[in-house]
């Protein structure tokens, strides 16, 4: 089956617009996953807007090996614990592009994972280019670009269904993540390519076009090539993501899971 | 508290934090920017190390150790970005 094939098997759905604070993305995100995976909602694209600035970190990182947290609360950052591996992230309210993509396993069936990360970014990384900027995708799970590395992204393959969520940076300044987010001495040695690996080029500095005017590009990009419809979260999926921030990602017992 | 790290090559980090109590592996914990389903595999792998005798820890025994727990997890585990052996040498670096 052609790329295009796969993605037009489904009707997308859009959630873009409203701010939550990080605990609440973490627990959004939970939601989203399990209604797609028991059918209660079509596979859906969300946008991500955020309140309040947050070090997100991986489900089997630890806490106090990655975060400085007597750094991160001096800045007002909240740190979060999100349901996918990988690596830590600085996300602030309008200097990040976030995303996340809610579905079935049918979607990237027959792929290794390793493929399905370039494949569910691959509509990114084609928006991107679009509008000048030399991006692509580097195993296993980077947008980078001549420049250096715009984002990440994670995955989880749980309650039936697929959550692939990716983070770019905008506008975050790099010299203030090694602040907050400690990087392991081992991953600088890596023969020297963890520090350029570790280069982080924010797409501001890459284009003059405003954050808003990106994420619009990369949802008509999707619009077009996989089809997408307006859709908005219900109240009852607000509801069970705030008792999920009550019970789990609210929580220091989940946050500090790995210590 | 020991710590060690491995860098697994085109791949993940890998921390672990252990104690040596009794002469045996103990108070270990496995983390690092890596991917795994299911998330409690990791669990499995955790357990598969605590109580290692530190004079069997080679790089060889430990990773068995791992390869082995996980075939018995129940269904199948998939590990991106690390593999036993990157989890075994970052044991290796932890120890004295």
């Amino acid at each position: 089956m052609t790329t295009v094939a796969r993605w037009r098997r489904y009707r997308w759905q859009l959630i873009a617009g409203e701010a939550f604070d990080p605990a609440m993305q973490m627990a959004l995100d939970e939601v989203l996953t399990r209604r797609v995976g028991a059918g209660e909602r079509p596979p859906t694209l969300r946008f991500w807007e955020w309140t309040a600035p947050a070090v997100v970190i991986g489900r089997f990182q630890s806490l106090r090996n990655e975060v400085d947290f007597e750094e991160a609360e001096r800045y007002g950052i909240t740190v979060v614990r999100r349901m996918t591996g990988g690596g830590a992230m600085l996300t602030e309210p309008g200097r990040v592009i976030t995303y996340s993509i809610y579905a079935p396993p049918e979607l990237v069936a027959g792929m290794s994972f390793q493929e399905s990360y370039a494949f569910l970014d691959a509509w990114v990384v084609d928006a991107l280019r679009a509008l000048g900027i030399e991006a692509w995708y580097q195993p296993i799970n980077d947008i980078t670009s001549t420049r250096g590395k715009i984002g990440g992204a994670a995955q989880a393959r749980r309650f039936g269904a697929v959550l692939h969520h990716t983070t770019m940076a905008y506008d975050i300044d790099p010299a203030k993540v090694p602040r907050v987010i400690r990087i392991g001495r081992e991953k600088l040695s890596d023969k020297g390519v963890r520090s350029a690996e570790r280069r982080v080029a924010p797409l501001r500095q890459q284009t003059d076009l405003p954050r808003e005017t990106i994420q619009a590009h990369l949802i008509q990009t999707f619009a077009e090539r996989h089809g997408l419809e307006e859709g908005a979260l219900t109240a009852d999926e607000i509801e069970e993501a705030r008792e999920l921030v009550r019970t789990k990602y609210g929580t220091w017992e989940w946050t500090a899971i790995l210590p | 508290m020991l710590h060690g790290e491995f860098k697994t090559p085109g791949g993940k980090l890998v921390q672990v934090d252990l104690e040596v109590c009794d002469g045996r592996l103990c108070h270990v914990q496995v983390t690092g920017d890596f991917f795994l389903e299911p998330e409690e595999a990791l669990e499995t792998i955790r357990s598969a190390i605590e109580g290692v005798p530190v004079a069997e820890a080679t790089e060889d025994h430990l990773a068995w150790r791992i390869r082995q727990a996980l075939a018995r997890y129940g269904r199948p585990v998939e590990m991106l970005g690390f593999s036993p052996e990157s989890i075994a040498q970052a044991v290796r670096r932890a120890l004295p």
